[in-house]
């Protein structure tokens, strides 16, 4: 049964004084909608706490757009802390809103943003607390309409028995029809297995529980869905697509937060999309087109951004930033604009070449900190595989460039476990970080005063849905092991430090990735063994995923190394970004064969299928170099 | 491209502004209700973004992290309120103190509501150690003391004159006896009432601290949670109390007025 919409702060309020940062559970903040008048009223949740929820733009976009409806209410809730949880639930404190303090369960809707795969459990844990009932089958009528959308909607079957709806592709316009739809059907006193099926004809909303999964030869042993028979689903619910970036408001965060974020600056998404078509990026694939704000809006908006919320930094953020066609006009346009007033505009990655360099020298101003690139892979070969378009002579010169103008810190991203790798390739990381030290070393000098000194960071390939790898197994941990020692081995030089993801939380973030609806059950075993916030690595247990794996008859590496036919029906199949499979296959085997793609916003169409399938196209303002 | 621009960092060093030649505006601030959980840091932040937000011409120092010139007063404790907070702000021009309280009160949370500004000498010390006298305002409802047994307990920790405890994992060592400046305490309805005062000295005497210790004296239970507020701020020089608005006097201080 619902629970009662009213103000329960009094009941939080005696638990401040006894946790860990109690600024989290303070809402008031500047920037908060705090007429949350309704009637209609949905819950906008990042399962994580605040300091890591509150950054996310996605939720700041719909919340801005749901408020500023007629009649719509929006609200945000993170997840409290395990002190904060545990002091609720031997109060019997519900899980309450920020603004209204109401308790979740009084809400009409609730969405998840699903940022990452790894925040499977704290779903679960949110829900627990809310007093929500886990999956969709066991809500009562009235309960709220469980949503969720975001990054890791593009598999969400591991969790699709928990949500009522998922909202596909961009979110701005959905969430509004979802959110009408809701409302209405309530209005109508309609039941809610039929709010369901309406839910399903609002375009890019996949509603799990009016799907069948079924298994056969054709498909994976996790599967296939089709539409339940007797409704009329869609067999592929296709995502939504903004193609007026423009249009939309360049400003989503409008809230100033009291305590210290993880991102705490002002974030402006000057582009949406990229097409660089790196093989191994799901964002690269699931966010097409490209789609470029006009210079004179990002730099408007940016500033009048910043005095109406007192952030002195402000990020450029995208996929791909210094891609954008006006970058440098951008940039340029910033730093007039902000001069003398202790604001430091930042972007989140450089293009690994001269261009990227100037950029960040624009943005740094006389301050060298240090800089990041990420060539991804250590050989020539392996980045043809991955279509990373880089060359050996980019970095050489980029890092050379960089040198020059005054870094003495260089900080490279690589990727262990990509398809084909070999031992050569591994050593090639080793090999490039040694000749980026030498080129420091060749400008800056060899002293121990020199400071010259670069990092490396390899991750674990986890292979996502929708991109050409797809159909790749994860790379065994123990063979992940040993790759990292090897690397290890090969580093001599003490000015190159080494740091790498841990092969145990990337094989449970692969299990998750790969897993098709019946995979549910182990998320939630984890769950009851105790498993939340595994995106922490203070909190993360591999041996509780171990176990729950092995309750559930499944085994973690057997499950996410397992490689799958090219030619299979894939558990996400029903569900789109626009890029056509057949596309995806092509890049595959061009991948085997080590041909590089273009990127479409620079030369032609290389047929991933988006424009065409979802009526869309590329929106560039200028002219890409 | 970033070769044509000057950066602010390449003035020479003689024509940067001095520090204590800027307008040093003193604003007086409250913290209270829910804010009063805002830690020292989230505060600075906070403080900063207004100020910002104000469009005040503040002054930006010439390190590394471009940082506005802004001092603050000692940190509160976590959980406790004030009604008499204060920051000094570096200007760059010397704006009108009113108008720059409108502007300030218009761009701030209420629960941290600017009250009073007005300048002050740019040379006066650092104001974290130049209001180093602080009273406090205790209400322990539902306590199981009274005033007069509190009292007593407070006088046998003055007597034993060091107090230890334990914050998170690190053992605190407080001066009590130079640290507690005065004490009294006074029967409400449902508890107890106490007045703090204390001065700077090394470790500082949190309020509640200081009654926990009191109450373990007497063996009882500590007050769950207490209300603790800051209610005054002074400068204290040869045992005469300067307000935080003054008058200054640069020799012999100032007696409370």
């Amino acid at each position: 049964m619902r629970a009662r919409r009213e103000n329960l702060f009094h009941l939080l309020e005696p638990l401040l004084p006894h946790v860990e940062h109690p600024a989290r559970y303070l809402d008031h903040e500047w920037g908060a909608v705090s007429d949350q008048d309704g009637p209609f009223h949905l819950c906008m949740v990042y399962a994580d706490v605040y300091e890591v929820g509150q950054p996310n733009l996605g939720v700041a976009i719909l919340y801005n757009q749901v408020n500023a409806q007629e009649g719509m209410s929006c609200e945000r809730c993170y997840l409290p802390w395990k002190d904060m949880a545990g002091l609720m639930r031997e109060h019997g404190v519900p899980l309450l809103s920020l603004e209204g303090a109401a308790p979740l369960a009084s809400f009409d809707a609730i969405g998840f943003t699903l940022a990452h795969e790894l925040i499977a459990t704290n779903v679960l844990e949110t829900l627990d607390l809310a007093g929500i009932a886990l999956t969709s089958a066991e809500r009562d009528e009235d309960d709220p309409i469980v949503l969720a959308g975001g990054p890791s909607a593009w598999n969400c079957e591991p969790l699709a028995a928990v949500f009522d709806a998922v909202l596909l592709g961009d979110g701005e316009e959905s969430i509004v029809e979802v959110c009408s739809c809701i409302r209405d059907a309530r209005a109508e006193g309609v039941a809610r297995a039929e709010l369901l099926r309406r839910l399903a004809t609002v375009p890019g909303t996949y509603v799990p529980s009016l799907y069948d999964v079924r298994v056969d030869e054709a498909s994976t042993r996790w599967g296939y869905a089709v539409p339940r028979a007797g409704e009329a689903a869609p067999e592929v619910v296709r995502k939504r697509c903004v193609n007026d970036f423009a249009a939309t408001d360049a400003v989503a965060q409008r809230i100033v937060p009291y305590m210290g974020i993880v991102q705490d600056r002002l974030s402006l998404e000057v582009l949406r999309g990229c097409a660089r078509g790196c093989r191994f990026c799901q964002a690269g694939m699931t966010y097409r087109p490209v789609r470029e704000r006009p210079a004179a809006q990002v730099v408007s908006c940016g500033v009048e951004g910043l005095l109406s919320s007192g952030h002195n930094e402000v990020s450029l953020t995208s996929l791909s930033t210094t891609d954008h066609s006006q970058c440098e006009e951008i940039l340029r346009g910033m730093n007039a604009e902000l001069e003398g007033k202790g604001i430091r505009v930042s972007i989140p990655s450089q293009r690994l070449d001269s261009f990227g360099v100037d950029m960040a020298a624009a943005v740094a101003g006389g301050k060298r900190g240090g800089l990041t690139f990420a060539p991804e892979a250590g050989s020539q070969r392996l980045r043809d595989v991955i279509n990373k378009n880089v060359t050996e002579e980019d970095l050489e010169s980029a890092a050379r460039n960089a040198f020059e103008a005054g870094w003495r810190r260089m900080k490279l991203y690589f990727m262990m476990g990509l398809p084909t790798e070999t031992d050569e390739d591994v050593v090639g990381i080793a090999r490039m970080a040694e000749r980026v030290l030498e080129i420091g070393r060749e400008v800056v000098g060899r002293g121990a005063k020199s400071g010259v000194s670069v990092s490396i960071s390899v991750a674990v390939l986890v292979p996502k849905a929708f991109t050409p790898f797809q159909w790749c197994g994860q790379l065994d941990p123990d063979e992940v092991r040993r790759r990292q020692q090897l690397l290890l081995h090969e580093i001599r030089d003490r000015a190159i430090r080494v740091s790498y993801h841990d092969a145990d939380v990337s094989l449970v973030e692969g299990a998750l990735s790969k897993m098709g609806r019946s995979g549910f059950a182990l998320v939630r075993r984890a769950w009851e063994l105790g498993c939340s916030f595994d995106a922490w690595t203070s909190e993360f247990s591999f041996e509780l995923w171990e176990r729950a794996a092995a309750e559930c008859g499944l085994d973690l590496a057997d499950v996410a190394c397992e490689e799958f036919p090219l030619s299979a029906r894939l558990p996400w199949d029903h569900t789109s970004p626009g890029v056509s499979k057949g596309f995806l296959q092509r890049e595959w085997l061009r991948a085997v064969e080590g041909v590089t793609t273009p990127d479409c916003t620079r030369t032609s169409c290389t047929g991933c299928g988006v424009c065409p399938a979802l009526g869309v196209h590329n929106v560039i303002q200028g002219v890409r170099s | 491209m970033s070769g044509s621009r000057p950066q602010p960092t390449d003035a020479r060093p003689q024509d940067l502004p001095v520090k204590a030649e800027l307008p040093r505006l003193r604003v007086e601030y409250v913290k209270d209700s829910r804010l009063a959980f805002l830690g020292h840091l989230d505060l600075i932040a906070t403080v900063e973004r207004c100020i910002r937000r104000a469009r005040l011409p503040f002054s930006v120092g010439n390190g590394f992290a471009r940082r506005v010139r802004i001092q603050f007063t000692s940190a509160l404790p976590v959980g406790a309120s004030s009604t008499c907070e204060y920051f000094d702000l570096r200007l760059t021009e010397r704006l009108d103190a009113d108008e720059a309280l409108a502007l300030l009160r218009a761009a701030t949370p209420s629960a941290l509501e600017p009250v009073r500004a007005a300048y002050v000498p740019g040379r006066l010390p650092a104001l974290e150690a130049w209001l180093n006298r602080s009273s406090w305002e205790v209400a322990a409802p539902g306590c199981a003391f009274d005033a007069a047994q509190i009292a007593r307990a407070v006088e046998a920790v003055r007597e034993r004159g060091e107090l230890t405890y334990l914050r998170g994992q690190k053992e605190k060592r407080v001066d009590v006896a130079a640290t507690l400046a005065g004490f009294e305490a006074r029967d409400v309805d449902g508890g107890v009432e106490l007045s703090v005062e204390t001065r700077l000295a090394g470790c500082a005497l949190r309020p509640q601290v200081l009654l926990d210790a009191a109450t373990d004296v007497l063996g009882l239970p500590r007050v769950a949670a207490p209300r603790v507020r800051r209610v005054g701020q002074a400068h204290e020089e040869s045992g005469r109390l300067v307000e935080p608005f003054g008058p200054f006097c640069e020799k012999d201080g100032t007696p409370l007025s």
